[in-house]
């Protein structure tokens, strides 16, 4: 890593930022554009800029995409903690996509934090030093004689103090200082505080700007429609009746662009607002010529998957003799779990501004990958990456969905058929149909234990569509990777084997929040459980225990971490006096590490019948050092509702190769009134600090299935458990 | 004469087809963007405004239909943004990607001007209408609940 002094730099201009003051670049080290010989080494490419102006605000530049996961609130925190800056002087830009400047920006994995903490701390920590140097230089005295607070240097002898924007232009003169020391964890000013998010003041007012809210003078504004079924082709395609709308400018074809994030094909309407736009989709007359994926119906697929993993499927990993094992076996004990599609529904859904021009190419989006939208945009447009601009807007949610820029390209195609700036809004319709799905999952285990209730052997098979098959569209099923968090959970079992079954694609898989966690968690979760109640010991006990049997000696802090964020969360949920709750009523428990954080959570339940209610969900998590406790809670609560309508409502049914689901009434996301007391509790930690956008979401429905276990004596193997019928 | 629209005490021709829903009325022709865009059927919320002081779905209310009607939009709803609704968002730090929060504080606001001192299964049923997919129901709550308690005070 290094920091460098870049306030005379000329490049800051070209990278939109202002100059004047002192402005300090961060480079990460072996960046993996470095890696790949695109930049060498040697270098500057800095991944942040915190720009002191002679004002004194301050403004921090960060590379990575916000989407409400507070990222961008999180890592400034902590570069104003290390310059002892004012957090209420700092204010957060969203830097333009530029990997070779900002390093990956490509957000997702719950990756930022933990690439970008130290080097953010350290580029403040430097930053200070330099103010420090400068009001030395002008107050004639040696630097250990000053120190910096609350965006001042102050003078130990005569008390004097100079503001940080009188020094700025000062300290962009001054050397960077190497290795500058940090704070201890003591002095912290903001870094495990809990913070507000830099901008929750636009927010209430109406003025913060999402991907959606651009405007440029002369745009158009289009509306989409997709081809239904992956793969189908546009056979015919009457557009009088739509030209016939007054402001209905263009009917544009879109063919499907074969990468792994291009359109799939569909076609737009051009007008002089959204509605009219829409209007115009309503009026086209369109055939699609049937393809090869006309055969799923996701009802038939699950039956299938189901089978494809209670027979043998193709071995990926294996340890012990697990086929012994099971023969020996003084109990043995098989369950499948299953799962539906999901696709994101942020609510703000997929919109940009392209304006594809003769010698430039111009981008305004949500997105979370800038990166890939520059790809895309250069292989169709036939240019290069680096000449594609875009702007990375606040998302307004995105979950993985903004990593995928098909909505980009498609507006580029619009934007270069009619010449002018284009903002495509998707409707909420074409959100749900034309999506990257979550996969649908099988998945069956058969355990063997001994007498004293000891697991002795654990098989485990996979079948869903993976992601993989979005990059290899041959794939019959998930490849080895795919399978990893099976092949290296941290249960300590013996005799192992993970298979992965036959799952062929027919829609797009992508990543959702949690991602593979989803299913893998709901299975190792509620399948623990399951075993307990077989063997006869209660679940807490039961979980430690395998745990416990675990004597790689690669896994033991994997472990402590796991079983210590499993008692907190069973302690703080009162399950140590859960013999007291009323009838009906019943607590469950999951633990799951996931993103290289550990989540466990225990939800309180009262079952009546078929109605479920969830009363309390107590989450326990140990993230390292946590940035911002407010943030860290806020991931922690919304991961519960997110975690909740997977569990219990939503799903994306296909039939005939297109998908059923069409907006909020037949998807049914989680509801205030459903919401249940969420508390966080956050285990005192100095590890690095890992993220927390994904990983919450894994525990929550094996530990509803738990609780309701608990509650009524009923178990659930299938999510989500109340899928409504459409 | 055209007819008209007041829009946070601004008065608006409605030189548009009758039919056009007020939510693209707003974002499109007067680039208020602060209202949102999120189902187009009135599922979610996202929409929500004031007329003459209710709460409605801007998406799915054609702006003809409020001819001569009183709009008002999240950037009306105060003066200098201290409605004790956005006050309590912001000391309950609800907003995480705040996309939702304008349609929720203006869900509230209404609900609120009927109901000062409402009960927690009130404000259930009364918010039930706005999704939030980040997930920030639990403070929406807990705002709105003190809000009212401002309210009350104020009243």
């Amino acid at each position: 890593m290094s920091i460098t002094n870049v306030s005379r730099r000329d490049f800051l201009k070209t990278a939109g930022i202002a100059t004047g003051g002192l402005v300090v670049g961060v480079a990460l080290p072996g960046s993996a554009l470095a890696e790949k010989g695109i930049i060498k080494e040697s270098a500057f490419n800095p991944n942040a800029f915190i720009h002191v102006q002679e004002n004194g605000d301050t403004l921090i530049y960060c590379g990575r995409c916000e989407m409400g996961q507070g990222i961008s609130t999180a890592l400034p925190a902590a570069v104003a903690d290390e310059m002892e800056a004012d957090w209420a002087r700092v204010r957060v830009k969203q830097a333009d996509g530029d990997e070779e400047k900002y390093g990956p920006q490509a957000t997702g994995g719950s990756a930022s934090i933990r690439r970008m903490y130290q080097p953010m701390r350290e580029a403040g920590a430097a930053a200070k030093l330099m103010l420090i140097a400068a009001a030395a230089k002008v107050w004639k005295t040696s630097p250990d004689n000053c120190y910096a607070k609350a965006h001042f240097v102050i003078n130990k002898t005569n008390k004097q103090q100079l503001g940080f924007g009188e020094l700025a232009s000062i300290a962009a003169n001054i050397p960077v200082p190497e290795k500058p020391k940090l704070k201890e964890k003591s002095e912290f000013n903001y870094i495990g505080k809990a913070l507000p998010r830099h901008d929750q003041d636009e927010v209430v007012i109406g003025k913060r700007t999402y991907g959606v809210d651009t405007k440029l003078p002369g745009m158009k504004y289009a509306a989409i429609v997709h081809c239904p079924v992956l793969g189908s082709k546009l056979k015919s395609l009457d557009k009088s009746e739509a030209l016939k709308i007054k402001g209905v400018t263009d009917v544009v074809e879109i063919p499907r662009f074969e990468v792994p994030f291009g359109s799939v094909g569909g076609v737009a309407v051009v007008a002089n607002n959204s509605w009219v736009a829409q209007q115009g989709i309503k009026k086209l007359k369109l055939e699609w010529e049937e393809g090869p994926n006309k055969v799923y119906n996701t009802k038939a697929y699950k039956q299938q998957l189901v089978k494809n993993v209670e027979k043998a499927a193709e071995k990926v990993a294996e340890r012990g003799d697990l086929d012994n094992a099971l023969k020996q076996a003084e109990q043995r004990f098989s369950a499948t779990y299953t799962g539906g599609h999901l696709c994101h529904a942020p609510m703000e859904p997929n919109a940009s501004v392209v304006w594809v021009q003769k010698d430039s190419c111009e981008v305004w989006a949500s997105t979370q990958s800038p990166k890939d939208i520059q790809e895309v945009l250069a292989q169709y447009l036939k240019r290069k990456p680096e000449d594609i601009i875009v702007h990375v807007a606040m998302a307004g949610g995105a979950f993985g969905r903004k990593f995928k820029c098909d909505y980009v390209h498609e507006a580029a195609v619009i934007s270069e058929k009619v010449g002018a700036p284009i903002q495509l809004i998707w409707t909420r319709e074409e959100d749900m149909r034309t999506g990257y799905y979550h996969s649908v999952s099988a998945q069956h285990i058969e355990a063997s234990m001994d007498k004293q209730g000891n697991v002795t052997g654990w098989l485990h098979r996979a079948a869903f569509p993976s992601i993989s098959s979005l990059f290899n569209p041959s794939l019959d099923r998930a490849p080895a990777g795919s399978l990893d968090e099976i092949t290296y959970h941290p249960f300590g079992v013996e005799n192992f084997r993970a298979e992965t079954g036959e799952a062929k694609a027919h829609t797009r898989i992508g990543w959702y929040r949690a991602v593979y966690a989803i299913f893998y968690g709901f299975a190792f979760g509620t399948f623990a459980d399951e075993l307990a109640h077989k063997a006869g010991i209660d679940p807490l006990t039961f979980i430690n225990r395998i745990f416990d049997n675990n004597k790689d000696e690669k896994q033991q802090e994997t472990i402590a971490r796991s079983k210590a964020v499993l008692a907190l969360a069973a302690e703080k949920s009162g399950w140590h006096k859960r013999d007291n709750l009323p009838k009906g009523q019943g607590i469950g428990l999951a633990v799951h590490y996931s993103f290289r954080s550990y989540v466990a959570m225990a939800v309180h339940v009262e079952v009546d019948g078929d109605d479920i209610k969830v009363l309390n969900v107590d989450c326990a998590i140990d993230c390292g050092q946590v940035l911002n406790t407010d943030g860290a809670t806020a991931q922690m609560e919304g991961a519960v509702v997110m975690g909740m309508s997977l569990a219990l409502s939503t799903e994306i049914s296909f039939r005939d190769g297109a998908v059923v689901n069409s907006n909020f009434h037949d998807y049914p996301v989680m509801r205030i009134n459903d919401m249940p007391n969420v508390r966080v509790h956050i285990a005192e930690s100095d590890e690095s600090p890992t993220g927390l956008g994904e990983p919450g979401v894994a525990p929550f429905a094996p530990a509803l299935s738990n609780a309701i276990f608990a509650a009524s004596g009923k178990r659930y193997r299938d999510l989500p458990i109340k899928p409504l019928s459409v | 004469m055209k007819q008209s629209i007041i829009i946070n005490g601004k008065t608006h021709a409605i030189d548009v087809d009758g039919d056009m829903p007020l939510l693209w009325f707003l974002r499109d022709q007067l680039a208020f963007t602060g209202t949102k865009f999120g189902c187009g059927s009135g599922l979610c919320g996202a929409c929500t405004v004031h007329v003459d002081g209710m709460a409605t779905r801007s998406c799915i209310t054609p702006v003809a239909s409020l001819a001569g009607k009183s709009i008002t939009t999240i950037e009306g709803l105060s003066e200098q943004g201290d409605h004790p609704l956005q006050k309590a968002w912001l000391n309950n730090k609800v907003p995480q990607c705040g996309y939702c929060q304008a349609g929720q504080i203006m869900n509230a606001a209404s609900f609120l001007a009927t109901n000062a001192a409402p009960t927690e299964e009130e404000i259930d049923i009364a918010m039930q209408g706005n999704i939030c997919r980040c997930g920030t129901y639990q403070r929406i709550k807990k705002a709105i609940n003190e809000a009212a308690e401002e309210l009350s005070k104020e009243a």
